[in-house]
């Protein structure tokens, strides 16, 4: 095993800059990630982006920037009956070169007054983190967001001014109507 | 939209063969839910969901037990290919089934790595047709069965579709498809539009779809229809009710005497409803001998054990970052490494090694397999054979360093907004209190003197170096490695 070989190696080349230390997983050799990979995003993304033009589901939207299919914009509408309705907030999400293994980077690129969304934006929710599961898509994501408004989770807040007025819904609708500013 | 058609343009540049086989409409159930195509060497999971072999690997853990991308459901062991539905997808759709060989070919090209190898489907249909057709008149009658199944067909297409079986039962489906438009045409000379063509079209692809009989969808066991089908971790096929054990045994594959780990899978739906559509009336069929059958058990015992009342798995997965270092703590586990007996990944116990399989992958056996001798020649297309000698590796040094690498992780998540205090606290006595019981009197191993060296130091370099696996490492130590490792190991599930 590569573990135990390092010792010696580096008595060796002690003069030399310290190299990247080569600890092989027993399964797979060390590599940079390859194009195939890539490909085999790239066709995922395409297939997902087809599904959603075809869907159209209300309430949600993505679609490349320009030039970038690895970098999507997507929006969603506050859902009816909630505090967030009428309301319409723009997200960023991007792509890691190992997704669907790996979650996509979300964030909200219009102000959210939410209690699980940070004044930079970001998201805290569990599918896209630790429970992510690589049956989700950009669809999936949007739809859970946009339910995360109307239901936030308010025993962890990133935003502890919002999860505190959660409570008072009217006063919470103000809020959200004097900050939300479209972009 | 201007990017839109940018897209579009992309999609038609990338895949050029597209046109050749968009005439097959594949069915939802056969769409893998991670690449969003026709399933390729399809894995059946204990859960009943399905997926290709290469999602199935690059979607499991392999620092620890895996969860279906469907529904969750933990499961340890790397199941095997199952043969039935390669060759049934082969038949259905052959123009997508080839392009998906040839795409994931290039991709394990690239990888250095393949997936197991079958005779090449094109050959057994071959194989088949010079064999005696021991159920050609059962066939015959399934395809009018089919016939009577689509009761909006018009005269026309009865015309069609009588010509399609009876012909398509003794040659190659590559051929049908020829055959067929032959047929068609001779039809078209007296109707001629352009629309009925493309509905033509359409059902031509339909009939491809009706080509599969009974004996493409056999239970291992009854040799009849599959009834409710499930599918070991050895890849094979029952209906549920042949595999239905009384007792707790451990489900064992008639057929390769493969163990089935853990309790009995659970029913693959989506292949359940497509032979019910399928096959409607030979389906019917069974439902009610099947339920004969029930019946005629309920009269002679009055209590029945079904699989529903099976006790729920005692294994309650951990699942935050906080369980998995008490999983790591408790476990003897080989990091990436699994077993190519049975499929256990990544491997809990012993781990023993093949020493003459060095190219390309592994060859891993776990504990109970090294010891019961199997004899697969491996899960990616290893050269491994029998007369090849194994010596048993060590998990402790990797395993250590996940310890630390959960820290690390640990930490990560802490150092987001609103830390909380008191976990963070706790976190650190449970791993000093780890790292105390691996450098102190850890549980004896047969390299205990050399493991406490090692734990020492490890204790050591944590001292010496606050974050060392967020930098280049300073010192002369194995415990260090590199970021960009344990990004690459993150990231590849260790693939």
């Amino acid at each position: 095993m590569a573990t135990t070989t390092m010792n010696g190696e580096s008595n060796n080349i002690s003069n030399t800059p310290a190299p990247a230390p080569v600890i092989a997983s027993s399964k797979q050799p060390l590599a940079p990630v390859k194009s195939v990979d890539t490909q085999s995003v790239l066709k995922r993304l395409q297939s997902e982006l087809m599904a959603l033009m075809m869907s159209g589901d209300a309430g949600i939207s993505a679609f490349p920037e320009e030039d970038n299919i690895f970098c999507w914009k997507g929006t969603i509408m506050g859902s009816k009956d909630t505090v967030f309705e009428g309301t319409e907030y723009k997200l960023s999400l991007s792509f890691p070169n190992d997704y669907p293994f790996k979650p996509p980077k979300v964030k909200f690129e219009t102000g959210c007054f939410h209690p699980n969304v940070d004044v930079y934006g970001n998201i805290c929710l569990d599918i896209l983190q630790d429970k992510w599961s690589s049956a989700y898509d950009v669809r999936t994501i949007l739809l859970s967001i946009q339910s995360l408004l109307g239901e936030p989770n308010t025993s962890s807040p990133l935003n502890t001014q919002a999860a505190a007025l959660w409570g008072n819904q009217e006063e919470y609708r103000n809020m959200v109507e004097k900050l939300y500013k479209p972009s | 939209m201007d990017l839109s058609d940018q897209v579009k343009k992309m999609m038609e540049e990338d895949e050029p063969d597209d046109d050749a086989d968009s005439f097959e409409k594949i069915s939802e159930a056969f769409i893998c839910c991670i690449c969003l195509d026709l399933l390729y060497k399809p894995i059946v999971l204990a859960c009943g969901h399905m997926s290709c072999f290469w999602c199935v690997q690059r979607s499991m853990s392999g620092l620890r037990e895996s969860h279906c991308p469907i529904c969750r459901q933990p499961y340890q062991h790397f199941p095997m290919i199952c043969k039935m539905l390669h060759f049934l997808l082969f038949k259905i759709y052959p123009a997508s089934y080839k392009r998906r060989q040839t795409q994931i070919l290039e991709y394990e090209k690239e990888k250095g790595s393949f997936s197991p190898q079958f005779d090449d489907p094109a050959f057994i249909l071959e194989t088949e047709k010079k064999l005696p057709r021991l159920s050609s008149a059962q066939e015959s009658t399934v395809s009018e069965y089919d016939l009577l199944s689509h009761p909006s067909s018009s005269s026309k297409d009865q015309i069609l579709l009588n010509v399609a079986p009876s012909e398509s039962g003794s040659i190659i489906e590559e051929n049908a498809g020829p055959n067929l438009q032959i047929a068609a045409e001779d039809v078209e000379s007296t109707i001629l539009s352009v629309d009925e063509e493309k509905k033509l079209q359409q059902r031509i692809s339909s009939v491809n779809c009706h080509q599969i009989s009974v004996c493409d969808v056999l239970c291992t066991l009854c040799k009849e229809l599959l009834f409710r089908p499930i599918v070991l971790n050895c890849g094979h096929a029952y209906c549920e009710s042949c595999i239905a054990l009384p007792t707790n045994e451990m489900i064992r594959c008639h057929v390769c005497q493969i163990k089935h780990p853990g309790k009995a899978p659970k029913v693959c739906l989506e292949l359940d409803d497509f032979l019910e559509e399928q096959l409607p009336i030979e389906y019917a069929k069974r439902r009610t001998s099947f339920q004969l059958k029930q019946d005629h058990l309920q009269q002679e015992s009055s209590t029945t054990c079904s699989s529903e009342d099976a006790p729920e798995s005692v294994y309650l997965p951990p699942s935050s970052a906080e369980n998995l270092l008490s999983w790591w703590g408790d476990h003897k586990v080989h990091v990436g490494a699994g077993c190519d007996g049975c499929g256990m990944y990544p491997i809990i116990g012993d781990r023993h090694k093949c020493k003459e399989c060095v190219e390309g992958r592994n060859y891993d056996l776990c504990g109970e397999c090294y010891a019961t001798g199997s004899k697969l020649p491996g899960r990616f297309n290893q050269q491994h054979t029998p007369e090849h000698t194994f010596e048993i590796m060590r998990p402790n040094s990797i395993r250590n360093i996940m310890l630390r690498l959960l820290r690390g992780q640990l930490e990560d998540t802490s150092a987001a907004p609103n830390p909380s205090p008191d976990t963070t606290e706790n976190q650190h006595s449970s791993l000093s209190s780890d790292a105390q019981e691996a450098a102190g009197g850890g549980p004896a191993t047969n390299d205990s003197v050399n493991q406490g060296c090692e734990n020492e130091r490890l204790v050591k370099c944590w001292a010496e170096s606050n974050e060392p696996w967020r930098s280049e490492p300073s010192h002369d130590c194995s415990f260090c490695i590199s970021p960009r490792q344990i990004e690459y190991w993150m990231g590849m599930g260790l693939g």
